[in-house]
């Protein structure tokens, strides 16, 4: 039997507005198994995004738990959480968010660098020249095409040989011809490098690609 | 995250032109401060020095009584240059045929003489005069020119001073130390302290000043006063003078060029640090994005934190070098630039500017440019997912506390003085509060009348009310740079007319004395016929008050608690006068003036002396004339503007009181210097009177006010430069924000004329309104400064109001547009998508 390597119980995520507390995730559990590709579906305000910063500890919940690979994230102090994000999850954002001020090149090399890896340039060319990009290090974001960014920040994701990749809307700022082909890239890595995938999609031709769906409305899970 | 990657991302935030504003401010701020600091102290040591030389030393002991060895073995233990001077009055008799004689002022010096400054000589009287390094010789001596026609001789001849007959060799035109005291003046005999011994005229009772000159470095100095201070108040014999207390008019137009440069220095550097913020906030602000996306990557806070120091430590020793460089180059500019108007050899600087300079720009880095680095490491990772997310910054009382610290740190360190530290902030506050108020409520009326103007008004108006707070802030800004330029305007002004009245044009150079009352009418008309004379002679005798109320004058002194207060003291001998009109430039404070036919015998008394004394209306003094007793009423106290260099006098009587005491008259007048043969005139006709030149005097004290002038003028110019920054800084600051809303309008169909001219009236109005408040500011904070540091009367000056605003629009206008040109002809689809 497979091991979840991420699990949530009764998430819960609530936010003062002006009228009053507005809850946004209502008690969802999440349960995701090493290697599995998951989509999580759902409509503008579902809370999809809320889930996934969640999941991924970059934000904490109101009440419930996080496990990643056994460890309870949610419990865990902001330091803590940012060692846990470095050692075990990737992510490719919709708006790709490439530092701009760094090449493409530079951009791979960052989260090695942040590790300390002693030789952090080798890994990031290797992985610059598998998302076709061998020729475009010295670029810098804003040399770049919106499909050729989306590229770099997949091999910076990749390089960090994370256990889980999170992507939030990968295709969402693309035209239909060139997100196809970073779909196709995204899933061909993820199989290459073994990562578990957890998407964040409108998009059902995309979610269809998973192994599973989960959909969101209203924060609760749809069966 | 570990130096290599620290270093990395410094570099390259660099090649992406992320650092060049913020670097640019701190390379302003320590280059400002350190070029300020660094002209100001060689330019001070060099005043300091031009101004020793009115004592001919750095300090003087002097006394009526001989100074004993022990002083003199102590300074030259300590490491202090000495050098001992004589001065007596004495009767001179010319070894002519003609054998005229006339009183003078004999002063015998050692062959060290002068410690500082020089004496000019020449070989006829009354022609140019060339500097000397000597002393006359044994046996030798030099007489001022009035002289030669007073006692019909010329060089070669010889005098008898006393006993002794020395040879005339030179003409004696300037000694450094001739404005010491003006009333103890005759004409001149310089003669060598070794031949007085055989003049034989140091008997018993003669009135003779003993001066001990000595020169060295400051602690020195001090350290011999703090040694023997006890001494000298125990003997009471003995004076302590530095160049304050002998010259007052030097003195205190030192302070002020100290207080005004100092002030300077100090806008500069607030100004610096408000441009030190304003990039660090907006440096700050363009990594947010990137912090949230380190954190996703796994950076922790600790190591965003710790990052962020370092390219703060990188970016601050980078800065101060530089910055130290710059300002050292500034410098050495500005002393080529004023090579002509500056002393040759200008003392090299002191250590002080150079820590001051690295101190400034690390200070106003931790104070100013910290907190907003700091709040970084509190980005939420979420916001790399979702943009919109607020970004919890460092708290306001961090943040403003830490800015006011270093400002506060900053300003005692750099004024050394508490007092002006206090001024500036409490104006600060008061401008930050006054500033605000007025922002808000012309934004506001703004957008009412906006709302009635064309598109082009109206979308300017919009912009300045869409970011209101931020225009608040950039209004108090701009608004306090403009500010502070009117008050350094103002300021200077102020300070160069209050110098120039000071020492008016045609103020009297000459003073003559020992007119007998039989020669009055006739050197009245004299005077009149010959210069624009238009004063009176008064008469003058020497007098020293005995009692008070009864009580003997030394017992009053002593009891006095206001002995050592620096008033002049109570029993010394003095120049005492009688007349029955309050004098011009005098202004009474306390009594009344008396009738002109009174026959009491009343008495007026400055106003300084008066209350250091603790004399008043109504008290009765006894005063010694020569042996004559006379008792007189304190019918008023007056103050004395001293530097108008009339007949001043302490103490004035009422006719009736002295009617019977002989005396001799004294005026003063001016004459201009291609007149001066006219001296000669008048001592040729009355050979007995002395007339007593301080045109040299004058022109020395012109010369450090016009120096000082020139200095507080290049402050000026380098504060326009740190202000000019701050605009700049500020405009960036709204510069991402604008590019996007810009962009927007031109996709919407709106033309780059429509762009230009909105942004060129925001500019305008934001401009206008920052003048408006920077006028009020600026006419709260110089009446403060005028009336509390400066000590001057305020002005109104209606003018202001109408060049403030007029000022602030052309400024903000050309800063705005240069600092947004780019802005304007960005192609909108490459706005967009770089944002």
């Amino acid at each position: 039997m497979a091991t979840p390597i991420l699990r949530a119980n009764k998430l819960v995520k609530s936010v003062p507005t002006a009228e009053g507390l507005l809850t946004i995730l209502d008690g969802v559990d999440v349960e995701i198994n090493s290697g599995e590709a998951v989509a999580i579906l759902g409509q503008s305000g579902s809370g999809k995004t809320t889930l996934l910063g969640l999941l991924a500890g970059l934000d904490l919940p109101t009440s419930g738990t996080v496990h990643l690979d056994g460890e309870e994230i949610t419990a865990m102090s902001e330091e803590e959480r940012a060692k846990a994000r470095g050692r075990y999850v990737g992510f490719v954002f919709q708006t790709f968010q490439l530092i701009d001020s760094l090449t493409a090149l530079e951009n791979v090399m960052l989260p090695a660098e942040l590790r300390r890896d002693p030789e952090p340039m080798q890994a990031a060319s290797r992985y610059l020249e598998r998302v076709g990009l061998a020729e475009r290090t010295t670029h810098y974001p804003r040399q770049l095409s919106g499909g050729e960014q989306q590229r770099v920040a997949m091999a910076r994701a990749f390089a960090s040989r994370p256990r889980v990749l999170f992507a939030d809307e990968p295709t969402g700022n693309l035209d239909l011809t060139t997100g196809a082909r970073i779909a196709d890239l995204l899933f061909e890595l993820n199989r290459e490098e073994h990562t578990t995938l957890v998407l964040v999609t409108h998009d059902e031709s995309l979610a269809s690609r998973c192994d599973r769906r989960m959909t969101l409305a209203e924060g609760r899970t749809v069966p | 995250m570990n130096v290599r990657l620290i270093l990395r991302l410094v570099a390259r935030d660099w090649r992406a032109g992320e650092l060049r504003l913020l670097l640019a401010a701190l390379l302003v701020a320590v280059g400002t401060v350190s070029a300020i600091t660094l002209f100001v102290d060689r330019l001070q040591q060099a005043l300091l020095a031009e101004s020793t030389s009115f004592l001919a030393a750095d300090r003087v002991l002097s006394g009526s009584q001989p100074i004993p060895d022990s002083f003199r073995a102590a300074a030259i233990s300590q490491g202090l240059a000495i050098s001992d001077t004589l001065s007596f009055p004495s009767m001179v008799y010319a070894e002519t045929s003609a054998g005229r004689n006339q009183l003078v002022s004999v002063k015998a010096v050692s062959e060290t003489y002068p410690l500082r400054g020089t004496l000019r000589i020449s070989d006829q009287p009354f022609t140019t005069d060339r500097p000397t390094e000597s002393v006359p010789e044994r046996g030798e001596v030099w007489l001022d020119s009035r002289l030669f026609p007073s006692l019909g001789v010329v060089l070669g001849d010889f005098v008898q001073v006393g006993y002794e007959k020395l040879k005339i060799s030179r003409v004696l035109t300037s000694e450094p130390d001739r404005g010491g005291s003006l009333f103890d003046l005759g004409p001149r005999v310089l003669m060598r302290l070794a031949d007085v011994p055989a003049t034989r005229v140091i008997q018993p009772g003669s009135r003779i000043g003993y001066r001990l000159l000595l020169a060295g470095d400051d602690r020195a100095l001090n350290e011999y006063r703090e040694r023997f201070r006890d001494q000298f108040m125990a003997s009471g014999n003995y004076r302590w003078q530095s160049i304050r207390e002998s010259s007052p008019s030097i003195g205190s137009a030192l302070d002020r060029a100290e207080s005004f440069l100092l002030l300077g220095g100090l806008l500069a550097v607030i100004l610096a640090g408000i441009a030190v913020a304003l990039s660090a906030n907006r440096y700050a602000k363009r990594h947010y994005d990137h912090v949230s996306v380190l954190k996703t990557l796994g950076a922790t806070p600790n190591e965003i934190q710790w990052g962020y120091f370092g390219v703060l430590t990188v970016l601050g020793v980078v800065g101060v070098v530089l910055g130290l460089l710059l300002g050292t180059g500034i410098h050495l500019g500005i002393v080529q630039l004023l090579a002509t108007y500056l002393p040759t050899d200008l003392p090299l600087p002191s250590a002080r500017p150079l820590w001051l300079g690295a101190a400034t720009g690390f200070i106003c880095l931790i104070a100013f440019a910290l907190p907003p680095l700091l709040a970084l490491k509190n980005i939420s990772p979420m916001r790399a997912v979702r943009r919109e997310l607020n970004v919890t910054t460092t708290s306001g009382l961090i943040t403003y506390g830490l800015g006011t610290c270093g400002a506060l740190i900053l300003l005692v360190w750099y004024s050394n003085s508490l007092w002006l530290t206090f001024w500036a902030l409490a104006g600060g506050c008061l401008v930050c509060l006054v500033f605000g108020v007025i922002a808000t409520l012309l934004l506001r009326g703004g957008r009412l009348a906006g709302m009635q103007a064309g598109s082009l008004w109206r979308l300017a108006l919009a912009g300045l009310q869409r970011r209101r707070r931020e225009n608040v802030a950039q209004i108090m800004i701009f608004g306090l740079a403009i500010m502070l330029l009117l008050i350094l305007v103002l300021i200077r002004t102020s300070l160069i007319d209050e110098w120039r009245q000071q020492i008016p044009e045609n103020a009297p150079n000459h003073f003559v004395m020992n007119v007998t009352s039989n020669e009055v009418g006739a050197m009245q008309s004299l005077l009149e016929e010959h210069t624009d004379y238009d004063g009176k002679l008064f008469p003058m005798m020497r007098g020293r008050i005995e009692a008070v109320n009864g009580v003997p004058v030394r017992d009053y002194q002593r009891r006095s608690r206001s002995a050592d207060r620096g008033s002049p003291r109570l029993s010394s001998e003095r120049n005492l006068t009688w007349t029955s009109e309050l004098p011009p430039n005098n202004k009474m404070i306390a009594g009344s003036w008396w009738p002109s036919d009174t026959q009491e015998s009343l008495v007026s008394i400055e106003q300084g002396y008066a209350f250091g004394w603790g004399l008043g209306v109504g008290d009765q003094l006894t005063f010694d004339l020569g042996g004559l007793k006379v008792v007189a009423k304190v019918a008023n106290v007056r103050t004395v503007e001293w530097d108008s260099l009339r007949p001043n006098f302490f103490i004035i009587f009422s006719e009736a009181a002295l009617a019977d005491v002989p005396a001799t008259f004294m005026t003063s007048f001016y004459l201009s210097p291609d007149r001066k043969r006219f001296l000669n005139d008048i001592l040729s006709k009355y050979p007995t009177i002395t007339v007593i030149e301080v045109d040299e005097l004058i022109n020395q004290v012109k010369q450090i006010v016009s120096r000082v002038t020139q200095a507080v003028e290049l402050i000026l110019f380098l504060v326009l430069g740190a202000g000019a920054l701050v605009l700049i800084a500020s405009i960036q600051a709204s510069r991402d924000q604008r590019m996007k809303e810009h962009a927007l309008i031109r996709t919407l169909g709106g033309s780059r004329r429509l762009i230009a001219g909105s942004l060129a009236s925001e500019f305008a109005i934001l401009g206008l309104f920052a003048g408006v408040v920077a006028v009020v500011g600026a006419e709260i904070t110089v009446y403060a400064l005028e009336s509390q540091v400066f000590e001057m009367s305020y002005q109104a000056r209606p003018w202001f109001w109408l060049v403030g605003p007029l000022i602030g629009a052309l400024i903000v206008v050309t800063v705005g547009y240069l600092g947004t040109r780019s802005l304007i002809s960005t192609p909108p689809a490459t706005i967009l998508r770089d944002l």
